[in-house]
């Protein structure tokens, strides 16, 4: 029981990386630079 | 007198009276529209198949103001471009956008545009990003399509300052979203420790997940944390305790008594020191974005137009492209003049350095320089100061000074020597953190000491018991205290239209007891105002209206624009004039178009045309009076005074309500200024002050221990706004006053200046509620700690429950009101 708790562990580790090198990679790409306009554009047909 | 009836634009949306020019569509709706410049745009939109703009519920257009012409040539612009491979790239900044529908036209609009590759607009920030093929169009042509919409284009080049706040936010976003992952991480294995703490736990499970815990707390601590750590290093080696101290101090405290107790199979308290640095990096980031939504309001009002000059004759060699077709008129650069130089002012021009008339007279609005907001009648050999506005007629000038020594560049040197002799006020949280830190030190070290010698125990566990101290005594409602009123102050009276710069303003603001207004422009709009209108014996008020409208419509000046604006608001549009005269500083004759001669003017000047009549007229207090003749008989006349901005009168009784000292300090006659000061209820004023008077009348209140508010919009203001403790400013004044204010007051009431320091008290009120809360929190739990029985749990659910408690303190600040 105890290893298969240190899998998920590790596993839950991967995959938090995982997400942290997205936030980096959205980060330097200025996917943070204007947060008004995206949830305009959502209401927008074209 | 007939009135027409009440119309809405097809373009812009407003309500207008006056004459509209109508068209009627291919179905049988009909579009209406209250000028020429709203029409061109409403073709434009419509031949680039974008009429659904119209359907669209939000959109708040602003009207085109026809013939405006841009100040930029190709010249200008090429210098804004950045080529990128075979296209160019330019950033412009777009003023007047203020909806997300003013976004979405702009952008396909430009997209139209052949020649055009990319386009993308911030709606923050007011800056479209265009990426085009410079063969196919030209960055003038983008710069017109945007002027043709009624938006107002300005090239924009993000400064050095710039640049570095963005690598600062990015910086920080990147510390904060590291240190919420590992925070979010850390949390599943602290809620299994927790679990394991009241229903046991096998000690090698407990080990592994302390283990985890040491691995994702590390880079919270030394990475996200880092910027406190230098701050606390700095503050250190200065023996200045802050903030910063406090918080590493918590951080590191708890990191290195988690540690020990990792490998002494103890309990830890690694989510203290997580959560703690987590939680600061909140504030931060929430007290930069303040900041910089107020930056990008304030970089959209400046007016950045180029300096340039009309070179007469003259010997400065030509360097520079000639714009004019006219024989010996140059446009060069304004840093290219030198004394001695004969330049061309034109209407409407400003005085690009000082100067002496040498040929002509004019009219000059010198409210820039003196306060004074009539325009006065300058002729030969008079002398003007750079910036001043030419009203009437151009005039031909010799340069006095060059560019660099003219009055603006005096007035900034003023500035600057201001700023730099002001002294920096220590905030309140780093005041109470600078006896606050000593105090949890000696107390640490009080409680190591006495474990170690009175009760004898081992120097490990009474080091350990020391360190718990001084992480209970750092909860993160302390590090929230601030910067969580601050946001909601900030957002709060934004949304109230107050731009407050910074958290620091409000602590300053909260502060003040003396007040010192500005008269043109601050408390008076700087424009006349029609007061009164008379009708002599045998006219109709309609024809008089519609005749003054007519000929007024062709001057410059500001009266004549007052009476256009009035003839406006009652429904009348001017008409053709011909054989318009000016005479600066006496009056104006044209004709009607039913061939009557029309002049309106001073008693004087309808004398010297030869008027009959009983032209004497007691010109009630200090009002002027404009008066009108049509065809040599005397047939009305308007009288006039500078305009009290609304909410003068209101922001006076409720500052003084809070027995601050208040003062009108103008460049204006003294006569005058008293005049104004009577109407708003003021009991001092103070007359004819030039920029250092008014800069030395600030800086004597402030060696009284005075904390002084200036409001200001003037550059004869930038240096008395720049030496005081708070100063402000309203939309629509000058640069270089804006850029000096902590405090700018969009729109035009005036009233809110007396908002702003009611919400900064309330503020000021939060925050004290809040550090109290945070010093309870301390008062139960330093005991606690000493004795040794806080276990991680308690201390881990009283940290959350302070940080929440201090956080929806704050939210009250969101239900200000301008009356509450």
């Amino acid at each position: 029981m105890d290893e298969s708790l240190i899998i998920l562990i590790v596993l839950s580790l991967c995959l938090g990386a995982g997400c942290w090198l997205i936030f980096i990679w959205a980060v330097k790409k200025g996917e943070f630079e204007d947060v008004e306009k995206p949830k305009h554009r959502m209401l927008d047909d074209d | 007198m007939s009135m027409l009836p009440e119309q809405t634009c097809s373009h812009c949306g407003i309500s207008f009276r006056w004459k509209a020019i109508k068209e009627s569509a291919d179905d049988d709706c009909q579009t209406i529209f209250c000028c020429r410049g709203c029409q061109g745009a409403y073709h434009m939109i419509c031949a680039a198949g974008l009429e659904n703009f119209y359907l669209r519920p939000d959109r708040a257009t602003p009207t085109v103001m026809e013939g405006s012409v841009l100040p930029y040539t190709d010249i200008d612009l090429s210098q804004h471009i950045v080529s990128d491979g075979d296209s160019c790239r330019i950033d412009i900044l777009v003023s007047g956008i203020t909806c997300p529908s003013c976004v979405w036209l702009l952008e396909r609009m430009l997209d139209r545009i052949p020649g055009v590759e990319y386009v993308s607009i911030s709606y923050s920030g007011g800056i479209a990003s265009l990426r085009f093929n410079p063969e196919t169009v030209a960055p003038l042509d983008i710069f017109s399509v945007i002027a043709g919409l009624g938006y107002v284009p300005r090239p924009y080049s993000a400064d050095q300052s710039e640049k570095e706040a963005r690598r600062e936010r990015d910086d920080l976003l990147l510390r904060f979203g590291t240190a919420l992952f590992l925070t979010m991480q850390l949390m599943a294995y602290s809620y299994a420790l927790y679990a394991g703490y009241f229903q046991g736990i096998g000690g090698a499970m407990k080990q592994f997940l302390q283990y985890v815990s040491l691995l994702v707390t590390t880079p919270v601590v030394f990475y996200s944390g880092w910027p406190f750590i230098i701050g606390a290093w700095r503050s250190l080696k200065t023996v200045a305790p802050g903030m910063d101290l406090l918080i590493a101090m918590g951080a590191l405290s708890s990191w290195s008594y988690s540690v020990w107790a990792t490998f002494t199979g103890q309990e830890t308290y690694y989510e203290s020191s997580a959560f703690i640095v987590t939680f600061v990096l909140i504030g931060r980031l929430l007290e930069l974005s303040v900041r910089r939504r107020a930056m990008s309001g304030i970089s959209s009002l400046y007016a950045a137009a180029p300096q340039r000059a009309t070179l007469v004759g003259g010997s400065t060699p030509l360097t520079k492209r000639s714009l004019s077709g006219v024989e010996g008129h140059r446009t060069i650069e304004v840093d290219d003049i030198r004394p001695g130089d004969l330049l061309l002012v034109r209407q409407g021009e400003r005085f690009p350095v000082d100067c002496l008339i040498v040929e002509g007279e004019t009219e000059v609005d010198q409210s820039l320089a003196t306060g004074e907001s009539q325009p006065v009648l300058l002729v030969c050999d008079n002398e003007v100061r750079s910036g001043c506005v030419n009203v009437a007629a151009p005039v031909t000038v010799q340069a006095l000074r060059p560019a660099g020594q003219s009055y603006l560049m005096r007035v900034a040197a003023l500035v600057q020597m201001a700023q730099a002799g002001k002294p920096k006020l220590q905030q309140l949280a780093d005041r109470v953190s600078g006896w606050f830190v000593p105090v949890v030190i000696l107390l640490a070290l009080l409680v190591g000491a006495g474990r170690l010698w009175y009760f004898g125990e081992n120097p490990g566990s009474a080091i350990m018991s020391a360190l718990s101290v001084v992480l209970i005594a750092c909860p993160c409602a302390m590090g929230l205290a601030v910067p969580a009123a601050v946001l909601a102050a900030c957002s709060r009276s934004a949304s109230l239209g107050i731009i407050l710069r910074g958290g620091d303003v409000i602590e300053r603001l909260a502060s003040i007891n003396s007040a010192l207004f500005d008269k043109t422009g601050t408390v008076t709009c700087g424009l006349p105002g029609i007061i009164q209108f008379d009708i002599y014996a045998g006219y109709d008020a309609a024809v008089v209206l519609q005749a003054a409208a007519t000929v007024e419509e062709q001057a410059a000046h500001p009266l004549a624009r007052a009476i256009v604006r009035y003839a406006a608001a009652h429904g009348y549009q001017p008409e053709s004039c011909r054989a318009f005269r000016s005479v600066p500083g006496r009056g104006i004759s044209g004709l009607l178009p039913d061939g009557k001669k029309m002049l309106c003017g001073s008693e004087s000047f309808l004398r010297g045309e030869g008027v009959s009549g009983n032209i004497e007229c007691q010109s009630e207090s200090a009002a002027t009076a404009v008066l009108l003749a049509i065809d040599g008989q005397l047939a009305g006349r308007f009288l006039l005074v500078d305009q009290l901005r609304e909410g003068a009168r209101s922001v006076v009784s409720e500052l003084a309500a809070e027995r601050m000292e208040l003062c009108l300090i103008s460049g204006d006659h003294q006569i005058t200024v008293d005049r104004i000061a009577a109407d708003i209820g003021l009991e001092s004023a103070l007359g004819e002050m030039t920029p250092d008077q008014k800069l030395a009348h600030v800086t004597t209140l402030l060696q009284q221990g005075r904390q002084v508010l200036m409001v200001g919009d003037g550059v004869n203001d930038a240096p008395a706004l720049a030496a005081a403790t708070v100063s402000c400013s309203l939309s629509g004044s000058s640069d270089i006053a804006l850029e000096n204010a902590d405090v700018i007051i969009t729109g035009d009431d005036l009233s809110r200046i007396a908002t702003a320091y009611r919400i900064s008290r309330a503020t000021m009120t939060i925050i004290k509620q809040n550090l109290l809360w945070a010093f309870v929190y301390n008062i139960i739990g330093i005991p606690l700690a000493m004795s040794g029985h806080l276990t991680p749990v308690y201390a881990a659910v009283a940290m959350t429950a302070s940080s929440l408690l201090v956080s929806l303190n704050s939210l009250r600040l969101m239900r200000f009101t301008h009356h509450g």
